[in-house]
């Protein structure tokens, strides 16, 4: 009956297969691949363009031959962290809630019915990372001995090896139902490992994956015991999907398929929202501080009051933001300026997270509406609290900037310029979170005046405006790498950037406060305007 | 012969436990109520002897395979108070998939009678997402009940029903338990509890009844403590 029963899964999936592409738009798919090849192709040609073609010196060759595969490898212990994590909280696999009620409580042979989900998986993973790992290998082939096509290749290589270690560490990881703590101690053990391997030139546990990465120059055919072990790994993983957990299934299953709804609509937010939902992070029950008393305003105390409760994954992740984006302004100073879409990645995203409160004030229209305030005003008061606490991790970037730069010259631009600019970067997170916001009072009239042309448009816009806000932001470090490349002041530089970004941070806060009150005014007169065609067509002539 | 068989089943969610540990034995051919306040552990039961979620601690036996495996997943029916549906199969796709992954070949003249039961003929050809609360739990009741089962699990069945779909579904649920399958049915309705021979009642997840409902007073089983 087992078989019976897979011959009828598999009928069902290609009958709703061809529904499905019977379904598409094929024009529209069509333009969607056409914008996605041409920002995503414009990209990389743009960065490609900014390395120079020249060779790096004898002893910079000699420094990436030694610590190149440990320095790779890193990223491979990091996908294992990953993988293990995400197998914990019962990763990787999401199946349709239909599918877990009726094929999962079926007597069909539950590794048979979910291989192809798996194989999606691992395809898809294997995919994103090969293309990733090219991009980047023909960049360092600009550079390094090799050509940039067998770079790309390597990089690939690599990309698929790690992208297909993480799936099977996380199906095994998962089928054993390892505890979190447990998921996160080994693979911070594997992390430390791979650390201290690029230290001490010791013998790291995935140097193997990242000399594969470097194939594109130098070739050692012991490096495919790592593409071999990968393979090894998700036969393993696969080898285990009977003891797949329902439990995980069924509640990753609704979170799984708003995700993809959110990134059908570019909603980046909710995007980042329903990945912490998926990953189980909760808020703290007990917060770390109350509110103090003396704070009485009833929006900073909400403020707090939410922001009290970040768990303690949450703080680190945004200290990890804060740091890489502190490390990659520094990139910016000592000449890699592609360095600054980094950096604004970071802090769009730091934005997204520390900004909490504004995110819950703006899902929740109808309280918004009832309110005896003005919602503009009420969204700029919700961005004190968040603006406050994000402090701390402007001090957290600019130390890790001034580690990098290692001279005590770079201390005083580094304190001008770390709050502004973080406090600026993160206004691109303001911005998705209000622009992405619900609002009630948005008439259809209004997506009437957007024609079908600018469609593709407005969805890339969506997108690329907050974090090219946030790329602004970083961008004032550019200032003060000019000025020490012509001789001037770091530091004069440094308060010019921090008065740009400053002005930047008043926009933000300005279009906050009436945006609601220009919308009006945009669709007043377009209701206007058609009703006046409307009484020109009616008048006979 | 024991239908469902918990021994020392026990859930928790972080430090707060959801169901004590609990054994139970439940006969075949028998129906059950089972009772309690909201947040009592009703669900959470059912669940697990669904195999829909992972116990901190003991074990689930359906009939005497492990909650789960596929032996267990043959012998079970679980009807959700939450049902789920494909957004791109009406329901007469859903009756034919769901039927003949439980290897039932003649399931048409089958699926006709349940629709007719229960007040759906009409829209079987409709895409079960797009019905009201009420219609959606009388298609997840006509899928529970075309496929073969010796025990079925129902969890709040009367939500949203209107006064024939309660009817239909108290129909159905007497002739499987004719037919000699066992029912567990999760519920607020107390006047149903009458109808039962057994009668479960759980209060912050301690099961504190266990016998006839004629013997106990139901109204003062379902409070909170």
């Amino acid at each position: 009956m087992s078989e019976l029963s897979l011959d009828v899964l598999h009928d069902l999936r290609r009958r709703r297969k061809r529904r499905r592409l019977g379904d598409i738009e094929w024009f529209d798919a069509a333009y969607r691949v056409y914008l996605v090849a041409l920002f995503g192709g414009g990209t990389v040609l743009w960065i490609s363009s900014s390395i120079s073609d020249t060779t790096v010196s004898d002893q910079a060759v000699a420094d990436i031959a030694r610590n190149g595969p440990a320095l790779i490898g890193l990223i491979t212990t990091l996908a294992f962290l990953a993988a293990l994590r995400s197998g914990a909280q019962g990763g990787p696999l999401a199946l349709e809630a239909p599918d877990v009620a009726y094929v999962m409580l079926s007597p069909v042979d539950r590794m048979r019915a979910l291989l192809r989900p798996v194989t999606q998986r691992a395809r898809s993973a294997a995919a994103l990372a090969g293309t990733f790992g090219a991009i980047v290998g023909q960049l360092a082939g600009r550079r390094l001995p090799g050509t940039p096509l067998a770079w790309a290749a390597s990089g690939a290589a690599f990309g698929i090896t790690t992208a297909l270690l993480w799936a099977g560490t996380a199906l095994i990881a998962h089928a054993i139902r390892m505890p979190l703590w447990l998921a996160t101690s080994i693979g911070l053990v594997g992390v430390a490992w791979q650390g201290a391997a690029l230290a001490w030139h010791l013998p790291g546990p995935a140097n193997l994956d990242g000399s594969l990465a470097m194939w594109g120059w130098r070739q050692g055919p012991i490096d495919l015991v790592a593409p071999l072990l990968a393979v090894i790994v998700l036969l393993v993983g696969v080898g285990m999907l009977q003891q797949t957990s329902l439990d995980a299934l069924a509640r990753r299953s609704s979170l799984v398929a708003q995700l993809r709804f959110a990134v059908t609509m570019q909603d980046l937010r909710t995007v980042i929202l329903l990945r912490r939902q998926l990953n189980q992070e909760q808020t703290r029950g007990t917060p770390w501080m109350s509110v103090p008393r003396w704070i009485q305003r009833p929006i900073p105390r909400r403020g707090i009051a939410s922001m009290a409760r970040f768990p303690a994954t949450r703080l680190v992740r945004m200290t990890g933001f804060a740091a890489m984006a502190g490390v990659l302004q520094a990139m910016v100073v000592r000449g890699t300026t592609p360095a600054i879409i980094g950096t604004a990645l970071m802090l769009f995203v730091l934005g997204l997270e520390a900004m909490e409160p504004l995110s819950q004030e703006v899902d929740q229209p109808d309280r918004t509406e009832s309110l005896p305030i003005e919602r503009g005003e009420l969204l700029v008061r919700h961005l004190v609290a968040p603006a406050i606490a994000l402090v701390p991790f402007a001090v957290i970037a600019a130390v890790s900037a001034v580690a990098v730069l290692g001279t005590t010259g770079a201390i005083a631009p580094a304190a001008i310029l770390a709050l502004p600019t973080i406090l600026a970067g993160a206004g691109g997170g303001v911005v998705s979170i209000v622009r992405d916001a619900p609002d009630p009072a948005k008439g259809s009239s209004q997506q009437a005046f957007v024609p079908p042309e600018m469609a593709g448009i407005s969805s890339a816009m969506r997108i690329g405006l907050p974090v090219l806000i946030s790329a602004l932001a970083a961008s004032t470090i550019l200032l003060v790498r000019q000025a020490e490349r012509l001789g001037n002041s770091p530091i004069g530089a440094a308060l010019r950037g921090a008065v740009g970004a400053c002005l930047l941070i008043f926009l933000i806060g300005y279009w906050v406060r009436r945006r609601d009150q220009w919308r009006r005014k945009i669709r007043q007169f377009m209701s206007d305007g058609q009703n006046y065609t409307k009484q020109q067509r009616s008048t006979p002539a | 012969m024991t239908e469902l068989a918990t021994r020392q089943l026990m859930k928790t969610y972080g430090d707060r436990p959801a169901l004590e540990p609990l054994t139970l034995d439940i006969a075949s051919g028998t129906k059950v109520a089972l009772v309690g306040h909201n947040g009592s552990g009703k669900t959470t039961l059912m669940k697990m002897a669904a195999g829909l979620l992972d116990p901190t601690e003991g074990s689930v036996l359906i009939g005497r395979h492990a909650a789960g495996s596929q032996e267990a997943r043959r012998l079970l029916s679980w009807l959700s108070d939450s049902p789920t549906f494909y957004d791109d199969l009406s329901l007469w796709e859903h009756l034919e998939f769901v039927a003949r992954l439980h290897g039932v070949t003649d399931w048409q003249a089958r699926a006709e009678e349940l629709l007719e039961q229960i007040g759906l003929s009409a829209r079987r050809d409709d895409i079960p997402t797009t019905f009201s609360r009420g219609l959606r739990q009388k298609a997840a009741i006509s899928l529970a009940f075309i496929r073969p089962f010796q025990l079925m699990l129902v969890d709040e069945p009367f939500v949203g029903l209107d006064e024939p779909g309660k009817q239909a579904l108290l129909t159905m649920l007497d002739a499987a338990s004719q037919r000699g399958a066992t029912m567990v049915i999760a519920t607020h309705e107390l006047a149903f509890v009458k109808q039962v021979g057994r009668l479960l009642a759980l209060r912050d997840g301690e099961l504190v009844y266990d016998g006839a409902p004629s013997d106990t007073d139901v109204h003062a089983l379902v409070l909170p403590s």
